[in-house]
């Protein structure tokens, strides 16, 4: 096993997993094209065949140097220090947590629409930061969505996703009927 | 050049409008990228559909505006937080985080301002000077095979730089290049990797791409930080370098200046490998090496000076050739696309004054950097002691609001997540993120030029390769590469 270790081979797997089901899904769009005798597989096949060179390249430098950096090179991230512990499994669950509210907030922008979302998204976010002080959380959750209110719809008139499910689309719809009533005030 | 220079200038500052869009650029490009986790880019993005409305001399120089003051901006939250704002900014955290640690802040950032605002007028006068013949020359000489060269370069250059290996750096360019195969490839139209995805169908757009890589994936790294209690608010202080202390690294700027516009002209890579080759000339010629990445102002100075010079020379391939030599160059292309306006050797004879206020615009931006930026920066190192539990949600509200707009696609902002969190992780392993968006910003423009070349030769490569520029750069790239693969073998750093 060299210097490999387990994330060693969790990466190694993860990459060639990648190389797998792009190398498969090319056919199929393996059409040829008239003005192009390389067709559309070519140059997504050549990447992958150079992707598992060098996945297969990293596979060795890590059997002979583990996870340690190159000699000189330019500019590497530094090894993380600073990171969490996460064999304590609140530690975990809260970075996982983390990574996976935002993905529930893009997921429900559809259905319910980001005006009456927003508000709920900011606040978990910032709870999740590790603020406890529930009145705080309210003013900034209020700051921050008199912000995106005042400059994206305002200000700026932008189109953004409103929901297609009652009753956040009358929520949304509502907001810019006041909006609008605001703007012919002006 | 000194005659289409001032009316640029007449043009820029005759109209209260246009000039009320150069101080939004000026202004907003240092403001964002002096917050941690949004960037220039996050800016960029966000107004990017808005610049459809506006004249496209006044879009564009809006653009090149915020490149140049959002290229600065982004070396203040790399010295205070240890997040560059951008790619580019990246050397600078090297030193720069070190010099905040110990309570030298403003001597760093006000270094920061100086070389930043130095490097990037040095560029302006030379890009002025200096684009217009390279266009003459480019209709004449440059080609699909000689662009798909300068790719292939590009690329190959990138893959050495940002990763903790070089097996590691080509995995994220190659990984960047498959993700731009996502979508109808661009000589057929036939449908590539949309996995039953309708809306995939367009491809994947970048700037969700750059919003997650950089901005999300960021936040994530922040997060950790705080899970850990391992989160440390920066130490600020106000005490800016002194003018003696600046004159003792006056070959540190020259020689940075040299190494930015030479990095800068390079398609694809710009700015980002100006900074690291900067800093790393800097560590070269040093008679104190071991003194970098604890707090050397040279370092800070290197990397900055590099940066901001590649800033105009950036704009020479972009604008001679049509080749983005960045993330905010390559929505450059996008804001002249939205005029009908298509950026290479004709848009000289075709929009003439559009070119004149940019460049006019770019000279005034990099100067404001000196002057807006002092007054500007020590407000911005007060903002930045709002807690990050409440700075967190806002940027992700304005990465989320960014990402959707450009094309009005949830997918887009499902996408930008999953990009961050694939940022995140590949971070924590060693992967180089600005790679992976150069792979992605380039593999198109790649794909494209080296079908319209083959084509164009007859897939007769003896008649490819007999074409010098190509040829040459071709050579340099996989000498590039060659070296590259002696690297790849070479041992492993001894841990300090």
């Amino acid at each position: 096993m060299g210097r490999l270790n387990r994330s060693h081979l969790i990466e190694a797997v993860v990459w060639l997993l990648i190389v797998a089901v792009f190398y498969a899904y090319s056919f199929e769009f393996n059409q040829p094209i008239e003005i192009y005798i390389f067709g559309a597989t070519a140059w997504p096949r050549v990447v992958i065949a150079l992707l598992l060179i060098a996945t297969i390249g990293n596979v060795y430098y890590q059997y002979k140097n583990g996870s340690d950096s190159q000699s000189g090179i330019v500019g590497a991230t530094p090894d993380q220090d600073d990171g969490a512990d996460f064999s304590d499994s609140s530690t975990l669950l809260r970075m996982l947590a983390v990574l996976f509210t935002p993905f529930v907030f893009a997921w429900l922008l559809k259905p319910v629409g980001i005006y009456f979302s927003a508000p709920f998204f900011i606040a978990a976010i910032m709870w999740l930061f590790g603020e406890r002080r529930w009145k705080a959380i309210l003013i900034m959750t209020l700051v921050i969505y008199a912000i995106f209110i005042g400059l994206f719809l305002v200000v700026l008139n932008a189109p953004l996703p409103q929901g297609n499910t009652s009753p956040f689309y009358d929520f949304s719809a509502w907001i810019l009927t006041m909006n609008t009533k605001l703007q012919a005030m002006w | 050049m000194i005659e289409n220079f001032l009316a640029g200038s007449a043009a820029l500052f005759g109209d209260p409008f246009t000039i009320g869009i150069f101080v939004f650029g000026v202004i907003g490009g240092m403001l964002f990228g002096a917050i941690p986790g949004v960037s220039m880019l996050t800016l960029a993005a966000i107004l990017l559909p808005f610049t459809a409305s506006l004249e496209p001399a006044q879009g564009v120089m809006l653009f090149a505006v915020i490149y140049c003051t959002g290229t600065y901006g982004g070396a203040i939250t790399a010295i205070l937080f240890n997040i560059p704002g951008s790619p580019e900014n990246a050397p600078t955290a090297f030193d720069g985080y070190p010099m905040t640690q110990k309570g030298e802040s403003g001597k760093a950032v006000g270094a920061a301002v100086l070389c930043s605002a130095i490097g990037g007028i040095a560029s302006a006068l030379v890009m002025m000077a200096a684009t217009e013949p390279l266009a003459n020359w480019a209709i004449q000489n440059i080609g699909p095979p000689e662009i798909f060269a300068l790719v292939f370069f590009g690329l190959a250059v990138a893959s050495s730089v940002g990763a903790r290996t070089i097996w590691k750096g080509w995995m994220s360019v190659l990984i960047g290049l498959l993700i731009s195969t996502i979508g109808q490839d661009p000589v057929g139209g036939i449908n590539r990797y949309n996995f039953g995805l309708t809306d995939l169908a367009a491809g994947i757009a970048f700037v969700p791409a750059i919003l997650g890589f950089f901005a999300v994936s960021e936040i994530f790294v922040q997060a950790e930080r705080t899970a850990a209690g391992k989160y440390k608010a920066p130490k600020v202080s106000m005490a800016f370098p002194s003018f003696l202390e600046l004159w003792m690294h006056k070959f540190a700027v020259l020689r940075s200046i040299l190494v930015g516009f030479f990095c800068g002209i390079l398609p694809g890579i710009g700015a980002t490998l100006a900074a690291f080759m900067g800093y790393g000339e800097a560590v070269r010629w040093s008679k104190n090496k071991e003194e970098f990445g604890k707090g050397k102002l040279e370092g800070v100075i290197s990397s900055e000076t590099a940066n901001n010079a590649a800033t105009g020379a950036a704009m020479i391939p972009l604008l001679a050739l049509g080749l983005p030599g960045g993330a905010l160059t390559a929505m450059m292309v996008a804001v002249f696309q939205m005029h009908d306006l298509q950026p290479g050797p004709l848009v000289f004879y075709t929009s003439p004054d559009l070119i004149w206020v940019v460049f006019a615009a770019m000279f005034y931006a990099n100067l404001s950097i000196l002057i807006i930026g002092v007054i500007e920066t020590k407000t911005i190192l007060n903002l930045l002691k709002i807690p990050f539990q409440f700075l967190a949600p806002l940027i992700l509200m304005l990465a989320t609001i960014g990402a959707y707009i450009s094309r009005g696609l949830v997918l887009d902002v499902i996408v930008m997540f999953l990009a961050g969190i694939l940022g995140y992780l590949l971070r924590r392993t060693g992967f180089s993120i600005p790679g992976i968006v150069l792979g992605l910003i380039l593999g198109t423009i790649g794909e494209q030029n080296f079908a319209q070349g083959m084509q164009m030769v007859h897939y007769d490569l003896g008649t490819y390769f007999s074409r010098p520029i190509c040829s040459v750069l071709i050579a340099a790239g996989t000498l590039t590469l060659l070296t590259s693969v002696y690297k790849a073998f070479a041992p492993a750093k001894k841990p300090a």
